[in-house]
């Protein structure tokens, strides 16, 4: 399964949750109705089970996706890696058009004009990588491909009216 | 605050119409050039987000102006300023093509395909709209404060802290909606003064290109002044749910001490949670705020699911509800609220938002909470005035079919934005890769499908207006007898 299904998964099951409970509760309205100081007493002991749970839950997600994350510590910023420098301008990329399979690649990317983003996209059309492109700063952005193919740079902050349409194309390894 | 009410609802429903055209556009079933796309966008975009907070600024103030005196002419005078900023953003895209979005960054506006002057008008519109919300701020803020014995009174520092000693001197803590008052005050006028000095350097920037300002000190200040006050349109309306939803499950909402602190939670994360729109500034935002940013926006989570909607379900259960389409609206805008959450959780997991940041998950959650959430929190409090003071009430059908167009088309509708989100189609596109255009074909006619529940809504309020008769007491004034 792939990184997009297994998100909208995610979503759906939680959504599904929360409107079931809410479904239950708007139900609960036909039963007898039940005093407000009863329904407190038990409602706290329930809410503070609930706060334990969904503090800890946050926590331990918290601490779950930091080895996820893409920033690169000063030591592994200078490790030997293929250096491609990426200029972004209204409306496309200053970039090479053939990039190495299975080598690491530090992308450096930066912009002429306005602010833009460089996302990579697979030849399946899957968003794999991405980061800003700041006029007067440069972001660093690790990729490694694993697979050859054809692939394809979209423009991901507005940047003005011909924004859709910047694109460019790429191909790794013997493609 | 009929005046605030009026005008909010009138734009929203303007510009779902705009929306529509947008979707439609994305689908292919409808040819707009891109730069006419980009100013409806931009039309779009700016006119939801100043709609819903007029909504909830006048509703906030009708809330607390049942409790302390809140003078009508400065109110009248912050909207007149709203209207006027309104005014120039509409002359600038209407008449100046400006397509920068609302939240453009710097240096984008002065890079445009638009004229010069458009900039500017665009500018210093959106400079009158945040000096009018902060007049607002600044006044509600003030009020509060005097009522409730200054920020330690109104924070209920004492009542957390020393509860014996406080009851024992025959105090009370303030009211539940007066935290929310408080809050957007506070954060408002912090966020809002940041905007002012942002908005003051683009307008210098304007007048002499030579001055330069830095891109990503501009980003920061874009998204900590947007972040807050989108956020602080769904916090502002959380008043009604308090008020409104005690009024129809006929219980009581009390400010208790959880409440308060989960306020005072919600009162810093509402300024730190911004981070989260920096994560793919990979290199240049120190690396430190990232890790923070991610921490910040999952703890939001805390006050909002254990205490405000925690709180809420509680009243419904087993209460006496009655669901007329006011209490419906009201309920579901609560689910709408969590579930945007879920979404926009997600998205602040600095994983996840390796493949979601800018794409179509972004409108995805924000027209959960801000449509499925904030709008129905709106028209929910419209129709409690409406049911309350109207001798007709409506047909079990009618509430039925309502409900089925505009919760089932709304659901059509966002997961179209959802499924585009996960499958990499960016936003702010006009014409989308594929399959975008596929998924807008289906949400178009989820889009079409709600309205048409909307319209139905919107005959029937007439219907009950119509049949308001001067001997019943308007909503919530009839709480009166309860508060003093
Ligand atoms: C009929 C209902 C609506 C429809 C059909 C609709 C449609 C759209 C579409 C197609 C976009 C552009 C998405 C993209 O490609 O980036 C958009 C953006 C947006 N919408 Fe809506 N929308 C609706 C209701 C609302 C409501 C109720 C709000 C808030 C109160 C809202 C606030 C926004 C905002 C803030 C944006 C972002 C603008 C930007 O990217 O600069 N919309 N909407
Ligand atoms: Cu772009």
């Amino acid at each position: 399964m792939g990184a997009t299904s297994k998100l909208l998964l995610i979503f759906l099951l939680l959504a599904g949750g929360v409107g079931s409970v809410f479904v239950v509760v708007a139900l609960s309205t036909r039963q007898p109705i039940e005093d407000q100081t009863e329904m407190h007493r038990r409602g706290y002991a329930v809410r503070s089970k609930w706060f334990l749970f969904v503090t800890l839950f946050l926590l331990a997600a918290f601490v779950a996706t930091l080895p996820f994350f893409p920033y690169l510590s000063r030591v592994t910023a200078q490790g030997p890696a293929l250096r491609v420098p990426v200029i972004a301008q209204q409306f496309t990329f200053i970039m090479p058009s053939h990039l190495p399979l299975k080598q690491r690649i530090i992308f450096e990317v930066t912009s002429r004009d306005v602010n833009h983003n460089f996302g990579i996209y697979n030849s399946k059309g899957e968003l794999i990588a991405q980061t800003q492109a700041m006029p007067d700063y440069v972001n660093n952005l690790e990729v490694t491909f694993q697979k050859s193919g054809r692939y394809t740079v979209r423009c991901l902050e507005y940047c003005g009216v011909g924004h859709a349409l910047m694109e460019k194309e790429f191909t790794v390894g013997g493609y | 605050m009929k005046l605030y009410l009026a005008f909010g609802l009138i734009i929203a429903a303007v510009m779902m119409l705009v929306g529509l055209t947008m979707r439609m556009a994305q689908a292919q079933w409808l040819s707009i050039p891109p730069d006419v796309f980009y100013e409806l966008l931009t039309l779009h975009g700016a006119g939801m987000i100043i709609a819903l907070v007029v909504c909830a600024m006048g509703g906030l103030w009708f809330l607390m102006r049942r409790r302390i005196s809140l003078s009508a002419p400065l109110a009248v005078a912050a909207w007149a300023l709203l209207m006027l900023g309104v005014a120039g953003v509409v002359i600038s895209v209407v008449f100046g093509h400006y397509a920068g979005l609302y939240t453009f960054l710097y240096p984008l506006p002065f890079i445009g395909s638009w004229p010069g002057w458009a900039t500017g008008v665009f500018l210093i519109g959106m400079m009158l709209i945040n000096i009018g919300w902060m007049i607002w701020c600044f006044q509600i803020l003030g009020a509060v404060l005097r009522a409730y014995g200054g920020l330690r009174g109104a924070l209920g520092w004492n009542f957390v802290w020393c509860p014996k000693a406080f009851a024992a001197a025959g105090h009370e803590p303030p009211p539940p909606e007066a935290f929310p008052a408080v809050v957007a005050g506070l954060d408002g006028l912090i966020t809002g003064m940041v905007a002012m000095l942002l908005g003051v350097a683009l307008l210098v920037r304007w007048i002499d290109p030579r001055v330069l300002i830095d891109p990503l000190w501009a980003k920061n200040l874009t998204y900590l002044y947007m972040h807050a006050l989108a956020n602080l349109i769904i916090y502002m309306l959380a008043a009604f749910i308090y008020v409104g939803l005690s009024y129809v499950t006929k219980r009581e909402y009390h400010t208790s001490k959880v409440f308060v602190i989960a306020w005072w939670s919600s009162l810093v994360f509402i300024l730190t949670n911004y981070f989260h729109h920096l994560y793919m500034d990979v290199s240049s935002q120190p690396q430190i705020l990232q890790y923070f940013g991610e921490l910040s926006s999952y703890l939001t989570a805390i006050p909002v699911t254990a205490v405000t909607v925690f709180g809420a379900l509680m009243l419904v259960w087993r209460s006496r509800t009655r669901w007329t389409l006011g209490a419906v609206f009201m309920y579901s805008g609560l689910i709408g609220w969590v579930v945007g959450g879920i979404g926009a959780e997600i998205d602040a997991s600095v994983p996840f938002n390796l493949h979601l940041h800018n794409t179509l998950w972004v409108p995805a959650h924000f027209h959960t909470y801000l449509l499925g959430g904030c709008l129905l929190f709106v028209m929910g409090w419209v129709f409690l005035l409406l049911e309350s003071r109207s001798e007709h009430s409506t047909s079990k059908l009618m509430r039925s079919l309502i409900f089925t167009l505009s919760f089932g088309g709304m659901v059509v509708f966002l997961l179209g934005f959802y499924f585009g989100g996960a499958t990499g189609v960016p936003r702010r596109y006009d014409t989308q890769p594929l399959p975008g255009p596929l998924i807008a074909q289906f949400a178009t006619i989820g889009v079409i499908i709600m309205l048409l529940g909307f319209t139905l809504a919107f005959f029937e309020g007439l219907r009950l207006r119509s049949g308001f008769s001067a001997d019943r007491m308007l909503w919530p004034q009839n709480l009166r007898d309860d508060i003093s």
